[in-house]
């Protein structure tokens, strides 16, 4: 399927603006919200990029795992005192610059004429994509689930409550 | 056909609001957070190349698979030593967390 | 020879070293043995020497090599010659007169070993600076004597000015030393050698603006050493050290180095009319003008001291006019009537425990007879009476600078011996005659000093009235100057003359004035004694003038002391502590506070490391960037 640049606009703008506005807001649920907002742009930009178990992937990992395993641990690190305290920095007035500086430069970079490509898009089908997954890239497949198995593991331990008797 | 540049711009530019979060936020979770954006930056940069580029079909996109499965463990763990952090001082303040110091 | 030249300076060495070392525990009150003992050989090798000398045997001895750097070469080097044998003539007799005196002078004083250790020393220091064949080591010694003289000035140093004094004289020592050390730096850097024979032998091939300023750059440290007009300042402080120091030091020996040296340069100066008359005016003036205030002084030892000081302007006057062989004639005659002088005070100055003021002595004439004849005899010599010594020296001076054709010079000059006249008998009448003026328990305790004090004054008295018979007639080319033509045959300028008419009148016009001045002295002084007191305030303002030095040192101080210690004040809070501390103490400041704008680098704070990478990973990739371009 091809998609017309407009359509990338809206999508890219689907990203871009969550993403802002995560960073910015002083609540962190809200910027929980934000953030939900923009993974699916970003799984919306993988179906413009015809990688639609990308898109499904990112879907069900970062839209329902992540974000909701970072809404548990904002909930549950609540401050009792209900103080405000200091969202950003003392230094924060320095990493605004500095980020637009990077901005900057990667938009350059990367929007210069070294990136120029052909027009035809190459991602192949799912059932392509699930064959190089399993034949190729089997090795790393089972290396990730050990990594899987391990987070686990080390999660688990790490928020366990120090209860010996 | 919306050029590869664009996509690229788009990935950096995101990439650059995470690096922002990261540096200028002061609970441990929101840096988590922007740290996953920036992984999401990186996705998209890589499902690009590997849509337009000629590098082999597909490669780029199992890339970015692993990198989900990664960064899905690595939030986990990244999470609960916040949540054993607070549990042990009551606050995710970054700036206190400077036992390294000196 | 060779063995007596060598062991003249080095066993008063010995002597100084083992005395030095082990006089305080081991020698005390017996210090005296090896010290004199080594002096009296000295003298006796002395004059072994002298005689060697007289019979026409010379030596020029080059002991090794001292340095050898390059084109820079320099000998430790005997060169004795008759001028060598006259001066350690002087300094070995009046020495040797002197170590006798100390040993009664010095009774019981607690720092007997160290005193004679340093006259010891001393001696050493003034025999190699006679001895020396080049001017580096006439340096060298010249100021060793130096620091002796400092030493032993400051000898009682628990007094504090006769500690000052001893800086004074080192102080005002070096001034002189400075411009005698750019002379002979000039000397090297011209003609390449610094020996006496090479620089006499190159002496000619020098400009005449060259030879002129390195002969008064040589003058200047003979002003120095030799106390003439301006540095002449130190000499009269210098009557702080004990008197046997000041005979010995002060009037005999140390002093005349500068003639001595002025002396053994005379090819150079001869070279120079220029630097000769600068001599001739210097010590012409100074003659004159410690004359005037050796008048008014009440300080037995300091109307000696001036005295010197103006003698020794006789000298310079002498060498300047080109009268060589005179000056040295003086210098020899004034070595042993001076040094008696000094040591008869010393005598007069224990006799009453320790007076040295003239206004509270008097009537002394029948209780210390020995000195008081041997003082009699030796201002018979200063004043230039006929037939003593100093009549003789003197006269060959004042006839030198008449046939030279310096009328003027001459005329100050016998205006000087008619005041050198007075006040030396001012000084035997103020002390010896009329009533006693001073304390009487102190008058009735006088008494003769111990023969180990007279018998050197006896000694001295001897050569004080022959020396001028034996060496001086007839007056013109008389004994001495046929012993020294030699020596001076490059300088002499002008044939020497015979005996005359001119010369005999010139004679008897000095001795006239000589006993003209002994007369205004009875006069004042035993005739009608309240006329000093009446003269002085009929001066007015001139008696303070000269009672006061004509405020030489006020003047010093005003301009030279006081401000340098104000720019050294300055240098110190300003540059010292304020510059150089601030910019160590600021260097530390700089580090702490470096320290402090930097250790949030390092703070612990994770995003602050990572915002450091960031920064790091920005600027690569501008730089990759810009690369690429």
């Amino acid at each position: 399927m091809q998609f017309s640049t407009p359509v990338f606009y809206i999508v890219a703008a689907l990203v871009i603006i969550p993403a802002v506005l995560m960073v910015s807001l002083k609540n962190l649920i809200y910027s929980a919200m934000a953030m939900i907002a923009c993974f699916s742009g970003v799984a919306a930009v993988f179906v413009t990029l015809n990688a639609e178990l990308l898109a499904a992937s990112q879907l069900l990992i970062y839209v329902g795992a992540i974000s909701i395993l970072i809404l548990f641990a904002i909930m549950l690190t609540r401050r009792r005192s209900g103080a405000v305290g200091i969202f950003f920095h003392r230094q924060s007035w320095a990493a605004l610059p500095a980020a637009a500086a990077l901005a900057v430069v990667l938009g350059l970079v990367l929007g210069s004429a070294r990136f120029n490509a052909g027009s035809s898009p190459k991602n192949p089908a799912t059932a392509n994509l699930s064959r190089l997954l399993f034949n190729q890239y089997a090795f790393p497949f089972e290396l990730a689930s050990l990594v899987l198995l391990a987070a686990i593991v080390g999660a688990v331990l790490l928020a366990r409550r120090e209860r010996r008797p | 056909m919306t050029p590869l540049q664009h996509y690229l711009v788009l990935a950096g530019v995101l990439f650059a609001v995470g690096a922002w979060g990261v540096l200028a936020r002061r609970n441990i979770i929101m840096v988590v957070m922007c740290l996953e954006l920036m992984f999401n930056a990186v996705n998209i940069a890589l499902a690009a190349f590997s849509n337009y580029a000629n590098l082999g079909a597909g490669r780029g996109e199992a890339f970015v698979f692993f990198v989900l499965a990664i960064a899905a463990a690595e939030v986990a763990v990244g999470l609960a030593i916040g949540i054993a952090m607070f549990r042990l001082r009551e606050r995710l303040d970054v700036d206190e967390l400077d036992e390294m110091k000196g | 020879m060779k063995a007596a030249v060598l062991l003249i300076p080095l066993l008063p060495l010995a002597s100084f070293i083992i005395t030095g070392f082990f006089g305080r525990r081991y020698f005390r009150e017996k210090s005296h043995y090896l010290s004199v003992g080594s002096v009296a050989l000295s003298w006796a090798l002395s004059m072994y020497v002298f005689i060697q000398v007289e019979r026409g045997q010379t030596l020029s001895w080059q002991l090794y090599t001292w340095i050898a750097a390059g084109k820079f070469h320099v000998d430790i080097g005997f060169l004795v010659d008759e001028l060598t044998a006259i001066m350690l003539l002087v300094v070995s007799t009046v020495g040797l007169m002197v170590h006798i005196y100390s040993i009664g002078y010095m009774h019981g004083d607690k720092g007997y070993y160290r005193f004679f250790a340093y006259i010891n020393l001393f001696m050493f220091s003034m025999f190699m600076l006679v001895l020396a064949n080049n001017y580096l080591l006439l340096y060298v010694f010249w100021e060793a004597v130096g620091l002796c003289s400092y030493l032993l000035i400051a000898f009682w140093y628990p007094r504090l000015s006769a500690s000052n004094a001893g800086m004074k004289a080192f102080l005002v020592n070096r001034v002189g030393d400075f411009g005698f050390s750019l002379g002979i730096m000039l000397i090297f850097v011209t003609l390449g050698t610094l020996s006496y024979s090479g620089v006499f032998a190159a002496a000619g091939t020098l400009g005449g603006g060259m030879v002129t300023a390195i002969c008064l750059l040589l003058f200047t440290g003979a002003v120095g050493k030799s106390a003439q007009f301006p540095l002449h300042v130190w000499l009269p402080d210098a009557m702080e050290g004990p008197t046997p120091v000041s005979s010995l030091i002060h009037a005999a020996t140390m002093v005349n180095a500068g003639v001595y040296m002025v002396a053994r340069s005379s090819p150079l100066f001869a070279h120079s009319h220029t630097a000769m008359l600068v001599v001739a005016a210097v010590g012409t003036f100074t003659a004159i003008f410690a004359a005037s205030i050796a008048m008014v002084q009440n300080d037995i030892k300091k109307v000696l001291a001036y005295s010197t000081v103006s003698q020794l302007g006789y000298m310079f006057m002498a060498l300047g006019v080109g009268a060589w062989a005179a000056a040295m004639f003086h210098l020899l005659a004034h070595g042993f009537f001076k040094g008696l002088l000094f040591l008869c005070s010393g005598s007069v100055i224990h006799a009453l425990g320790g007076e040295q003021d003239m206004r509270k002595m008097g009537g002394l004439k029948k209780k210390i007879k020995i000195t008081y004849w041997t003082f009699f005899i030796g201002a018979l010599a200063l004043s230039g009476f006929p037939g003593l010594s100093g009549f003789f020296s003197k006269d060959a001076i004042l006839s030198g600078a008449f046939s030279e054709g310096y009328w003027y010079f001459w005329i100050v000059a016998l205006i000087t011996v008619f005041l050198t006249a007075f006040y030396s008998f001012r000084l035997i009448f103020m002390t010896f005659h009329n009533e006693p003026r001073g304390d009487a328990k102190v008058f009735a305790h006088a008494h003769e000093s111990p023969p180990v004090m007279t018998a050197p004054l006896i000694v001295l008295s001897v050569p004080t009235v022959l020396a001028g018979l034996l060496l001086g007639i007839p007056p013109e080319g008389g004994h001495i100057d046929h012993f020294l033509h030699r020596v001076f045959a490059a300088a002499i300028v002008a044939p020497a003359h015979e005996f005359s008419f001119l010369s005999g009148s010139l004679m008897a016009i000095s001795a006239a004035v000589g006993i003209g001045g002994i007369l205004l002295a009875w006069h004042f002084y035993l005739r009608c004694p309240f006329l000093p007191a009446a003269a002085c305030k009929r001066a007015g303002r001139l008696y303070p003038l000269l009672l006061n030095k004509y405020y030489v040192d006020e003047i010093y101080f005003a301009v030279i002391i006081n401000p340098l210690r104000r720019f050294s004040g300055w240098l110190w809070r300003i540059v010292d502590d304020g510059v150089i501390d601030g910019a160590v103490n600021g260097a530390g400041w700089l580090s702490v506070g470096a320290g402090r704008l930097l250790r949030p680098i390092q703070a612990g704070k994770v995003q602050g490391y990572l915002f450091a990478m960031f920064l790091g990973l920005l600027a690569l990739m501008i730089v990759y960037i810009l690369l690429m371009l």
